[in-house]
């Protein structure tokens, strides 16, 4: 059991995948069985582990993957708190999500698919948490890639769904790009890629270059400025998907993936890995604020947040990272989930403005999402204050600066959040639509009930506690439940993050409470357009890429052209040689002897005046 | 008989066979080379499981030796070690394949059977051959049906002036070999003359060639080897001729013919002559980016699918010329490893375009999209090596790929940031482009017909099977290879100049 367990955990999902692809096409309920049930397996061995491991039990497997000379790469399974944390999560809000798609799913043609590609997805996912080593962390890190692009072009047959899968995909493999160079690097300085025994002190003048090209991939997996601009045409995948890999989970492993690695990075790098967590969260936050698809709203809130654990990793604080990243989960999943039963519920409308009025339509939603709201504003005593604090009172500490983007970003938050949520919910009906709204089923509704219980004590389930120790051996002795334990810490953060929440929910009422129409839009209009369109960053890269990348591709194959014609051109001139050798064979006997004796004459002379 | 004797021999004996069968008997005639190459494609498996299974160690196994010519120094020798078993296999299987994926040619089946399995069982015999003149000749035997096949059965209005190119560029190609591996054995003394490649290696090993004729015998082979992999700037060849051949015949071509160049820079150019093969590396090098970064962007322009893949298919050989070129333990098994997985690759992209050219009549991709949907047994499978095609993990090439950044890096890190560059975007880019225009989008079709039937599936499944087991337990390969190849990292290691 102790051996085989943890190889469970990880391949039960790549099994029902493969299972469900090659047999269970055609069998919709057996194929939704063995995903549900492979995920919720892994859960509970997760479980059985986690209790073994807090007695004591050392539980890593490994075996030598691959051998050559002086590489030698494993592939084995690591568990410890860090890794617990994010199989809880991975795990545990994967089976929620995955009951709930269930029913969101139900008659697409294509059941089987979904369901194959979300298993392969979660044994990806289990391999990144679970890797003891770079490369194989590597691996997984592609696979999860691959899961995301087949479920966010899920409906190929949507051009758009389409090319957002293909942008994700290039996405990241710009930032693994700089990834995988990073891991080569490591390896050529400290000839070893596991994690357990790098010694960053024998990377000299490279560890900061190191640092910095591991986090590239951290840039792309979890949309971090500059390569932020896939995550938002990701929501054309089913909203499940979203739920799963664009909020909770895969987009939080760059944040995992730097808590793992934190021993790498030096001073410098993690000043950069701060600011650009900070200006992706203010820059995406900004952009919230002005979109009208209640999923790209979201979107660009899970960017928003994931730079905040990302700014949380530069000052040093990983435990208050996974912190953030365990609560946004929950409320993330919620929301997403919460947005999912919305569109189900209006045949497929996304647009905010033709909304409103779905409080009494769809009550459980309603109550659920408002939970969600308010953990993710940071209203005290939901998760979302405690893990927010944390990573305000980190920035307190480290860089005013940054700290003042944060609050202003908490404050952004909230307004954005309020103003989807009284658009949606509140006013009167902005459509049609609306009258045919009704409650989901209770295959989607519970597993909102479970998030949403989750994301309000999540502030109190001891996750902090859990982390802490794995980073610093001084772990404060705090209770568990400590609800007014941030204002003793840092008075000034948890003040200033109060008071940015409630400024934030009075602006939005201000603005948004029964309105029809945004006024942002009809005032300030050229600065509402600049954040409606994103600040044009899609624009700008199509053209670097048509300018870096096209063109000289377009020049080489032009290249290409030449050395063919130079191949033609030799290929002629051999051939022009025998057309013009072919003249002197007339058949004519007196050509023939008057060429010969013309060679013989010029024989003659040579020999002669020689 | 050695296993290996067997497993060349049959598809040759087989087109010997066929060629006395009367042409009417197409039931026959396609039964017989199935036959055969099944029976080599399952002793190819046996032989590599018995391999496989053996503790890896230096030297050959299933060796066998018959004189033949002794006067000349040639004799019957063949042998497997890490370096050619798994291409044995991967020969074998692609051989098998190309054959299952034939049933739609119509049109002088006899000869075009007994001209696949000549191609097939005389590449498979020069893999397996440790006498350099067994391994030329039996190339040759191979080189020469590719010229016919496209002639006959080519497709497209370029098929002759391709059929042409191809093989003139071959032919130059293989006479620079001939001339260094004369020149190779002219280095002898006159009384110890030999063909055979284990002998030759052991007295260049103890008596290191003159410096002087190593330079100039060196490039001949360099050379000679490289166009007839399509090493960058002799690498036009390959896409055009690839583009026009029939299925069968690029599958074979692409996937283990083009095999032969890297293998013999391997085992004959480096270690018979290492001190040269150092002094070239750099070239090599740049070369083999050029053929990474250059047919890379070349292949981000084409809109027709066959010109697609052979673009990236010369780009794929560029990662095993890096490998060759880092001189290193762990580039060389990247190489072997590149070699054995592209060559599944390969022949499997070109199996998958082959039925798309016969349903849609084009491989035009401004004309494609949407096909998913009506064919989704085709493209599915097409995505995933189109996957593999840009490094995904899980299939074996990507493992080749890494150990050949991993083994470049000490000597060039800029080039293997180029290399990372050229595997991960450039690859991403062209494939994922192609993934969308022919298989995604809204264009619905209708008279496609998808295979369902496991017969007409099996090939492809083959070949996946190929990519995934290697690409999942690499040890299989590597822990061979690494025993194979590491006689060859000394030689050239310990000459001065060598990586840092």
């Amino acid at each position: 059991m102790n051996e085989t367990a943890p190889w469970l955990i990880l391949f039960l999902p790549l099994l029902a995948s493969v299972v469900i692809t090659l047999f269970l096409q055609r069998k919709p309920g057996l194929a939704a069985m063995a995903s549900v049930g492979a995920a919720l397996i892994s859960f509970v061995l997760t479980l059985v582990l986690l209790a073994q491991f807090l007695n004591g039990r050392a539980l890593d497997v490994s075996a030598t993957w691959l051998q050559a000379g002086a590489l030698h790469i494993d592939f084995g399974l690591h568990f410890d708190a860090l890794s617990f944390i994010m199989l809880l999560i991975v795990a545990g809000v994967g089976s929620l999500i995955h009951i709930y798609s269930v029913g969101y799913m139900r008659g697409d043609p294509c059941y089987g698919r979904f369901f194959a590609c979300m298993s392969l997805f979660i044994f990806s996912m289990l391999g990144i948490v679970l890797s003891n080593n770079f490369f194989q962390m590597f691996v997984f890190w592609e696979l999860v890639g691959l899961s995301s692009y087949l479920l966010i072009g899920f409906w190929h047959q949507k051009s758009s769904a389409a090319d957002a899968a293909k942008k994700a995909f290039l996405c990241n493999r710009l930032g693994d790009f700089g990834f995988f160079a990073g891991i080569v690097l490591i390896w050529a300085a400290a000839g070893t890629l596991n994690f357990k025994e790098i010694n960053p002190a024998l990377f000299g003048t490279a560890a900061t270059a190191a640092g910095l090209l591991i986090f590239c991939g951290t840039v792309g997996k979890s949309a971090q400025f500059p390569l932020h601009v896939w995550l938002p045409d990701a929501m054309e995948g089913p909203t499940p998907v979203s739920a799963l890999i664009h909020a909770a989970t895969m987009v939080a492993a760059g944040v995992y993936m730097l808590c793992r690695v934190f021993f790498i990075f030096t001073v410098p790098s993690l000043q950069v890995i701060a600011w650009i967590g900070g200006i992706t969260a203010l820059l995406s936050a900004l952009i919230a604020v002005q979109q009208d698809d209640i999923k790209r709203i979201l979107a660009y809130s899970t960017i928003s947040q994931l730079g905040y654990m990302v700014m949380a990793v530069g000052f040093a604080a990983p435990p208050a990272a996974m912190f953030h990243l365990a609560t946004h989960a929950f409320f993330k999943a919620l929301l997403f989930l919460g947005a999912g039963s919305v569109i189900h519920a209006m045949s497929q409308e996304q647009d905010i403005w033709k909304m409103g009025a779905l409080r009494h339509k769809m009550p459980v939603t309603y109550w659920t999402f408002l939970a969600a709201t308010l953990a993710i504003g940071g209203m005290p005593p939901l998760s979302g204050f405690y893990s927010k604090d944390a990573i305000l009172a980190a920035a307190w500490e480290h860089d005013k600066a940054l700290f003042a983007i944060g609050v202003f970003v908490a404050f952004l938050t909230t307004f954005y959040m309020f103003r989807l949520f009284f658009v949606v919910f509140l006013g009167q009906a902005k459509s049609d639509a609306v009258s045919h709204a009704h409650e989901s089923p209770p295959v989607m509704t519970v597993p909102l009930l479970i998030l949403a219980a989750l994301s309000i004590i999540g502030g109190f389930i001891g996750i902090n506690h859990f982390i802490a120790p794995q980073f610093s051996r001084a772990a404060a002795e705090v209770p568990i439940f400590a609800p007014f334990e941030p204002f003793k810490a840092a008075p000034g953060a948890a003040a200033l993050g109060l008071a940015a929440f409630v400024l934030g929910l009075f602006g939005a009422f201000l603005l948004y409470a029964g309105k029809r129409s945004d006024p942002i839009r009809e005032n300030a209009a050229g600065l509402s357009r600049l954040m409606r369109d994103k600040f044009y960053f899609d624009e700008f890269y199509a053209k670097l890429v048509a300018l870096f990348h096209d063109t000289p591709a377009a020049i080489l194959n032009l290249g290409d052209q030449a050395i063919k014609l130079l191949v033609r051109l030799v290929h002629g001139a051999v051939e022009w040689t025998g057309r013009v050798l072919r003249l002197i064979q007339t058949g004519n006997l007196q050509t023939y002897t008057l060429l010969m004796a013309a060679g013989a004459a010029l024989a003659l002379y040579f020999i002669l005046t020689h | 008989m050695s296993l290996l004797t067997l497993i060349f021999l049959l598809p040759l004996a087989a087109a010997l066979v066929l060629a006395l069968i009367p042409g009417n008997y197409r039931f026959v005639i396609r039964c017989l080379a199935l036959l055969a190459t099944c029976a080599s494609m399952v002793l190819a498996v046996v032989a590599f499981c018995k391999f496989a299974g053996r503790a890896s160690a230096p030297g050959f196994q299933f060796e066998e030796q018959h004189a033949w010519a002794s006067s000349a120094g040639i004799s019957y020798h063949v042998g497997a070690d890490g370096l050619n078993m798994g291409l044995i296999l991967m020969g074998a299987v692609v051989l098998f394949a190309a054959v299952c994926v034939s049933w739609r040619i119509n049109t002088r089946e006899k000869e075009y059977y007994v001209l696949l399995l000549l191609m097939g069982g005389g590449i498979l015999g020069a893999f397996a051959s440790l006498d350099l003149f067994f391994f030329y000749v039996l190339h040759e035997l191979a080189l020469v049906p590719a010229f016919i096949l496209i002639g006959v059965w080519g497709a497209g209005k370029d098929k002759n002036y391709a059929a042409y190119q191809i093989t003139l560029y071959l032919s130059l190609g293989a006479l620079l070999v001939l001339a260094g591996l004369l020149a190779v054995y002219l280095q002898m003394p006159a009384g110890a003359r030999t063909f055979d490649i284990v002998k030759l290696t052991a007295y260049f090993k103890a008596n290191p060639m003159q410096a002087g004729a190593q330079h100039w015998i060196f490039p001949l082979l360099l050379f000679g080897f490289g166009i007839l992999v399509s090493l960058y700037p002799f690498h036009t060849w390959a896409p055009t001729g690839y583009g026009s051949a029939p299925t069968g015949a690029a599958m074979i071509h692409a996937g283990v013919l083009k095999k032969f160049g890297l293998y013999g820079l391997l085992r004959v150019a480096l270690p018979l002559m290492p001190e040269s093969a150092q002094r070239w590396a750099a070239v090599i090098a740049i070369l083999g980016l050029g053929n990474i970064i250059w047919c890379g962007a070349a292949a981000m322009r084409q809109r027709d699918l066959n010109l697609l893949i052979g673009n990236s298919s010369v780009a794929h050989v560029g990662f095993a010329f890096l490998g060759i070129a880092s001189m290193s333990l762990i580039g060389f098994t990247g190489a072997v490893v590149i070699m054995v997985a592209h060559g599944f690759l390969a022949a499997l992209t070109f199996a998958l375009s082959g039925y798309l050219r016969d349903e849609l009549k084009t491989l035009d991709m401004d004309q494609m999209g949407g096909l998913l949907k009506r064919l989704p047994f085709i493209g599915t499978v097409m995505i995933m090596a189109m996957m593999a095609g840009c490094g995904l993990p899980g299939f074996a090439g990507f493992f080749g790929e890494a150990l050949v950044f991993f083994g470049g890096w000490a000597r060039s890190e800029t080039v293997t940031v180029l290399a990372i560059w050229g595997a991960l975007i450039i690859a991403g880019v062209y494939m994922l482009r192609a993934i969308r225009s022919i298989w995604h989008g809204e264009k619905d079709w209708d008279n496609l017909a998808d295979l369902t039937s496991f017969k007409r599936r099996m090939p492809y499944g083959l070949l996946l099977a190929g990519l995934i087991v290697f690409g999942c337990f690499p040890r299989l390969l590597t822990d061979h290879i690494t025993a194979s190849v590491t006689p060859v990292a000394q030689l050239v290691s310990a000459v001065p100049g060598g990586p840092r």
